[in-house]
């Protein structure tokens, strides 16, 4: 343990003292230097004042037209002689300066423009700030703070952020004029797309928990043992292990004496799946415990044995030529080993399918059923464990680990360490000075506690997990579960999937998201998979999304798809569709879909989204309201058409309802008034009714729970509660 | 009594543990470098997101070689505003775009100090302490480690770069050689002759049993 192991390094680090020093550069950290934060946000600014500059210095589009890369010499020439003109031109005005001015941004014409920004827009010429200023319109009605620098005016949304999914038109009127009175001689209008709304913050990740707290205790000693030969039995309750001296032993989870299985000679101890057998390698013949009969039957291969698994039932063993099973008429060949080259079996899938094996320095893995090998990543690759169903695989390359189907696709890559896979798919990585844990997909990796913890092994249920410290075999108490994706999230993938396909005008494709009923309401229920004609649909985005259901899983999304005519986002109208998982699969699918009516948008405010919580509801809305209006415009009735009592209060684009007290599973209707303005005093342009499900504070990272029901269609569903 | 290796894994363990931006790059992690990448080239102003990305690691590293703060900020500064005015022509060649940040650093920092040692003692590595639990001899082990370190900062300015990138800042050769300019042999080189200088240097040193 007192070197340093590097592919990179083994051939210039080829002295145990070379290697410990590696070690102690490597595993020690120099501490982390004093730093100003002053300066490093002072440094940040200086670098975007910088960016501004170069924005502003690079070439326009105007003058990249005359650029001579672009043009044949003759072009070049003709280019200089223009501007030659263009000067003389520009020269007789009386205006001076420039003669025509330029407005551009950075985010004109995109479609994914973050929230945290000003709206920037910069001029080709020094400007009249007090009359520039007067002259921006934009559109949704936002209360805006200016600032220049140099020549960009930089636009900043009183409340902070800009909305989210909402199209801005930001338009410098002709009462623009630059510094030397020159007057915009036509509005010009820079228009862009925000992007959705941060989800909400994730929980944060697990402090790493005190050793003391995973309850560690030390059940054995391995007696120089190094290899790790740890099996849990199927119940969870006692461990098999071989010790140094060979001896198979096994030990209570719960602590006290190891008995002795086999005194000697064993190797490779190996649980069947049902839980009911051990089988083992013993003086090179394989033994197969019976525990309930306390029996042991042997099976006497014609060449030694290396390894057992179980295919199932059946006992399936590696030796050094081939994969072997039991049979009725004794030992019979599953798939052979190449014969070229050191081969040295590593490991058989816990379904008995295939094994990992090593050639040389490559990593391969054979399928037993075709005896087909396939390399696993490149030579130096090192097995690292299965997952639990054995369809895919672990192995470790030089800096990290990855999971990689049985075909060798990498599926996913992690941390290194030693790794377990659990029944439940969380994925232990222990090394010398840690244990962590992470999803195979490598999401939600957490430090669990700090210490040596050498090859951990999960037991069967996922209740704990053994592991080789200092010599020892220890076990620990399973920590929580790093946090699985909710119905909510896989079904939005779905929903994303589906509306990119009918984005994308691929019927077929979105087609295979529905299931029957739900491709029946795209056929005869007045909705179109595929919308076409103008104004045309350009981008969607979920205005809300719940679950509303677990046996199935069911969830229900609001989706608001935009059309656009031109650059100008003109319509929109919403889908309820209701996913339910699919018993077989397990994946989403459309069951059932209802459409709404159309409504005109840049007509008043629009609500963007709600989000809902048992004492409060979030109504944001696309613009700046009028305070004023808002308390007796925002309201929420109960199922019996009755107001609810509420106090509303308005900041930053949003009302909030507070005070209030939703009953599970109970039908709410909020209702968003004509009544409502925004501060250019432009009323809500249609009643807007959204139905409410009080929200279970038992599911899972629900955080949104609300339906809309576009209005002013009421829902049946609502009267009827 | 535990050894040296123990005492040194207990100490990164406890209290030198790596920060999670030192661990091996993703593929979708280096995906999303790429879009970011990709997106400053285009527009200067979303060269903040990669400023925040790797200010971090560029900050310390420039302060390991120059151990001056106010000279640490000045190198910093000119590696992060040479970055953005290169961003254009920067070519992605599959190497981490932090390669490209530590290039620069290196070069600004040799332009810097071309004839200059750094001055500073290595007092700074008195904060190699030991969070843990105490044991007998933890002070004798951290004097080791930290005269080891103390060893480095004396080596030939190009061995302690490379020393220093892999060992500390967890580089691939491959990656360090294009920092450095040389070919991934030569980067090996330094580095056996950086290590073999400490173990003839440092005949007190002795593993500890």
């Amino acid at each position: 343990m007192n070197s340093y192991h590097d592919p990179e390094l083994e051939d210039v680090l080829q002295d145990d003292e070379l290697r410990r020093l590696a070690a102690v550069l490597s595993t020690t950290r120099l501490p982390e230097p004093p730093l100003d934060d002053a300066f490093r946000t002072g440094l940040r600014r200086q670098l975007m004042h910088e960016a501004w500059a170069m924005t502003e210095g690079r070439p326009s589009w105007w003058s990249r037209l005359f650029a001579p890369p672009g043009l044949a010499w003759a072009g070049a020439v003709a280019g200089v002689l223009l501007i030659a003109a263009v000067a003389v031109w520009s020269a007789t005005q009386q205006t001076g300066g420039f003669n025509t001015i330029f407005v551009a941004s950075p985010i004109d014409g995109n479609r994914n423009v973050a929230l945290q920004q000003p709206i920037l827009v910069s001029f080709n010429q020094p400007m009249d700030h007090q009359a520039t200023e007067q002259a921006v319109q934009i559109t949704p009605a936002t209360t805006v703070a200016y600032s220049w620098d140099a020549n960009t005016l930089a636009v900043t949304p009183v409340g902070g952020n800009l909305a989210p999914n909402t199209q801005y038109q930001v338009t410098i009127g002709p009462g623009a004029k630059t510094a030397s009175g020159k007057q915009l001689a036509a509005p010009q209008t820079i228009t862009f797309v925000t992007q959705a709304a941060p989800s909400p913050t994730p929980a944060p990740s697990p402090r790493p928990t005190p050793s003391s707290a995973l309850g560690e205790k030390e059940l054995a000693t391995l007696g120089g043992a190094t290899a790790p030969t740890v099996q849990w039995s199927s119940d969870s309750s006692s461990i098999y292990f071989v010790d140094g001296k060979g001896a198979l032993d096994v030990v209570s989870v719960k602590g006290g004496a190891v008995t002795a299985i086999a005194a000697d000679g064993a190797s490779s101890p190996s649980v069947a799946p049902a839980g009911d057998r051990l089988a083992y390698i013993r003086a090179g013949k394989i033994e197969v415990l019976t525990f309930a009969s306390g029996k042991t039957v042997e099976i006497t291969p014609s060449t030694p044995p290396v390894l057992v698994g179980w295919a199932k039932s059946t006992v399936v063993w590696a030796a050094s030529n081939a994969i072997y099973t039991d049979s009725d008429g004794g030992p019979a060949k599953l798939a052979a080993l190449p014969a070229t080259g050191a081969v040295t079996v590593l490991s058989i899938s816990p379904d008995g399918g295939h094994a990992a094996y090593r050639q040389d320095q490559n990593l391969l893995v054979l399928d037993l059923a075709t005896g087909m090998s396939l390399q696993l990543g490149q030579a130096g690759a090192k097995f690292a464990g299965w997952s639990p169903d054995g369809t895919l695989l672990l192995y470790s390359t030089a800096d990290h680990i990855v999971v990689a189907d049985t075909l060798g696709v990498t599926q996913s890559t992690l941390p290194a360490g030693d790794a377990s896979w659990s029944s439940q798919d969380a994925i232990l990585l222990g090394s010398d000075t840690d244990i962590e844990q992470v999803r195979p997909d490598g999401t939600n990796l957490s430090k669990l506690s700090s210490g040596t913890y050498h090859s951990p092994v999960w037991a069967p249920d996922g209740s704990s997990f053994a592991f080789i410290r200092g010599g020892g075999l220890w076990v620990a108490v399973a920590p929580a579960l790093p946090p699985q994706p909710t119905a909510v999230d896989e079904a939005t993938t779905v929903v994303k999937a589906f509306m990119e396909a009918r984005l994308k005008g691929v019927g077929d494709q979105a087609g295979t998201f529905l299931d029957d009923t739900g491709k029946k309401d795209y056929a005869t229920g007045g909705l179109s998979l595929l919308i076409t004609g103008d104004p045309r649909f350009t981008r969607y985005y979920v205005v809300t999304a719940e679950q509303v259901a677990t046996q199935p899983d069911t969830v229900r999304f609001v989706v608001r798809l935009v059309l656009t005519r031109g650059k100008i986002d003109v319509a929109a109208y919403e889908e309820t569709l209701v996913l339910v998982r699919d018993a077989t699969s397990k994946h989403f699918l459309v069951d059932h879909a209802t459409g709404g009516p159309q409504r005109d948008l840049g007509k008043g405010a629009a609500v963007v989204s709600v989000d809902v919580a048992a004492d409060t509801i979030k109504v944001t809305f696309d613009s700046d309201l009028d305070p004023a209006t808002v308390k007796d415009g925002v309201v929420l009735l109960d199922s019996k058409g009755r107001q609810v009592d509420t106090t509303a209060s308005y900041a930053n684009r949003t009302v909030t309802l507070s005070g209030l007290d939703l009953k599970e599973g109970s039908q709410y209707k909020l209702v968003v008034l004509t009544t409502v303005r925004d501060v250019l005093g432009h009323n809500v342009a249609a009643e807007y009714d959204l139905d409410v499900v009080g929200p279970s504070p038992k599911k899972h990272g629900n955080h949104r729970v609300v339906v809309v029901s576009p209005s002013p269609t009421a829902s049946p569903s609502a009267a009827a509660g | 009594m535990p050894s040296l290796w123990q005492l040194v894994t207990t100490f990164k363990g406890r209290s030198f543990e790596p920060a999670q931006a030192e661990r091996p790059v993703s593929d979708s992690s280096r995906d999303e470098e790429r879009e970011l990448v990709e997106r400053a080239k285009r527009d200067p102003h979303q060269f903040a997101a990669l400023y925040d990305r790797h200010f971090q690691q560029i900050y310390r590293f420039v302060y390991s070689r120059v151990r001056e703060q106010t000279a640490a900020e000045d190198v910093t500064s000119e590696v992060f505003m040479k970055a953005l005015k290169a961003m254009p022509r920067y070519q992605d060649t599959g190497r981490p775009f932090a390669a490209w940040l530590y290039q620069i650093a290196v070069n600004a920092i040799a332009d810097r100090y071309r004839t200059l040692r750094p001055a500073q003692p290595l007092d700074d590595f008195h904060d190699l302490s030991v969070a843990g639990p105490a044991l007998e001899d933890v002070a004798a082990r951290r004097d080791e480690v930290r005269r080891i370190w103390a060893l480095v900062e004396a080596l030939p300015h190009q061995q302690r770069t490379a020393l220093v990138l892999k060992f500390q800042e967890d580089m691939k050769i491959e990656d360090i050689a294009v920092v450095m300019g040389k070919s991934a042999g030569a980067v090996k080189l330094l580095i056996h002759r950086g290590v073999t200088r400490l173990r003839d240097e440092a005949d007190t040193l002795r593993p500890v049993e």
